[in-house]
């Protein structure tokens, strides 16, 4: 399995081995948008926010993408979640940062900084 | 100390009210955040990593008065995301302002100015801009990843201080904070004139671009007895002087997490300001459902070990002020000599 760095585009397939809520948590740690595959053949778009998979019916919530609504769908109404959207922790490493200091230092020379 | 005498007995009166109301945990600070965009990207924040769609979002000013009431600490916090970029900023203060709440505007005042110029805030000794500065310019700049902000905030100060308004600084130091600089950061805050400062060490957030700077508790604890050790009588400090000891590795103090609760959109966010393990849909949720034994250094908990942030222990050391003959006498000496 991926590293969370490289989480998007993921497409979990659930099994013994990777349950859906090992993909719950990898969900929640996610910061990009996911698409929810329900049960009923829907799909739902949006970020996942919140799990409790100790609830007595676990669940999860998102803010969906294009209504901004926060919807509630249990566990037992999810087939499986896609790592659809971007994520907005990914290239950002310490990595990433000191290049961008870097080049902002020396733009800030250039101005006479 | 620097924090206003009224100020300090409606947290004396609140913290004694607990304990005879025999409160095993009550929270001090609300930590409210109505956003989470902001207009810098500081390298060592954690908190604005979401999709666009998220940093759009606005809590309705019900919403946040509702948290308010609900948790009932007397002082409100209001970071994010930018506080300024909020929408309903001046609803949100006027209102927290009327239920006499001690609020601080936790800003990058960036905006600030501007906003004292279009009268947006009227001047409350309930009301105080924190302003985030991490050093002095070469330092705070490079922090906020944008040259010319700690002059943009540094006019925000003197603007703000001379009409009248409360203004204090808040900063977090990683390891690569050289001492001196730091006391002379100090010296330039008290020049512009501010109430008093704040200071605690970085959280590793995970999400956080830099994960090489952030302090271990040997690191912190030396670093910030060079800081504030000999400490100039004119350097006032808007926290507890006993947390500041803490910092230096003269207190040992436990977490208290739920001191400084937060929350946002997404709820009340569980366990503490730094950790992000869930949310719960209700301040008593939060309170009674959170396994609070499974956090602090005590416990174990690794995300734990190496925090000293004031979000967990300030609120400790405000306890240790009030829970025991000897917090009370460590913390008149050091308000009476000055002396940490």
């Amino acid at each position: 399995m991926a590293d969370d760095a490289s989480l998007h585009g993921w497409e979990p397939t659930l099994g013994a081995e990777l349950t859906l809520a090992d993909v719950v948590e990898h969900a929640f740690g996610y910061r990009g948008d996911v698409t929810v595959d329900r049960m009923d053949g829907t799909r739902v778009v949006g970020y996942l926010y919140n799990r409790d998979a100790s609830a007595r019916k676990p669940f999860v919530q998102l803010f969906e993408t294009k209504s901004g609504a926060s919807l509630t769908l249990l566990y037992t109404a999810i087939a499986n979640i896609r790592f659809t959207g971007r994520d907005a922790a990914a290239g950002q490493s310490y990595e990433a940062w000191k290049r961008s200091r870097e080049e902002w230092a020396g733009s800030a020379k250039s101005r006479g900084g | 100390m620097s924090v206003p005498a009224a100020q300090a007995w409606t947290v004396a009166t609140y913290v004694l009210k607990q304990r005879l109301l025999r409160r095993k945990r009550y929270p001090l600070v609300l930590m409210l955040e109505p956003l989470l965009r902001c207009n810098l990207a500081c390298a060592g924040c954690g908190k604005i990593q979401y999709p666009a769609h998220i940093l759009k979002r606005n809590l309705p000013v019900a919403d946040c008065l509702a948290a308010v009431e609900e948790c009932g600490a007397p002082i409100v916090s209001i970071p994010g995301g930018e506080p300024l970029l909020y929408p309903h900023i001046e609803e949100l203060v006027h209102e927290l302002v009327a239920l006499h709440k001690y609020v601080y505007v936790c800003t990058n005042a960036i905006l600030l100015k501007e906003k004292l110029e279009a009268g947006v805030f009227a001047p409350s000794r309930y009301l105080s801009f924190s302003v985030h500065m991490d050093g002095l310019e070469p330092e705070h700049d490079e922090a906020v990843c944008r040259d010319g902000v700690y002059e943009q905030a540094a006019e925000g100060i003197r603007y703000a201080v001379a009409q009248g308004f409360r203004v204090t600084t808040n900063t977090t130091l990683f390891d690569n904070a050289e001492p001196l600089r730091v006391r002379e950061f100090f010296d330039a805050m008290m020049d512009l004139g501010v109430e008093g400062m704040t200071i605690s060490p970085g959280y590793g957030y995970q999400k956080a671009p830099d994960q090489e700077h952030f302090l271990g508790r040997a690191r912190t604890t030396k670093l910030f007895a060079g800081v504030l050790g000999a400490k100039k009588r004119r350097w006032r400090f808007n926290q507890s002087p006993l947390f500041l000891q803490f910092l230096m590795g003269k207190q040992d103090y436990e977490c208290t997490p739920w001191g400084n609760p937060l929350y946002n959109m997404f709820g009340w966010q569980r366990p503490c300001y730094l950790l992000q393990e869930g949310y719960a849909s209700t301040f008593r949720q939060l309170m009674d459902e959170t396994p609070w034994e499974e956090y602090g250094r005590a416990s174990g908990n690794v995300h734990c070990q190496d925090c000293m942030v004031h979000s967990g222990h300030e609120p400790t050391a405000v306890n240790a002020t009030f829970g025991s003959l000897k917090g009370l006498r460590d913390t008149a000496v050091a308000t009476l000599t000055g002396r940490l």
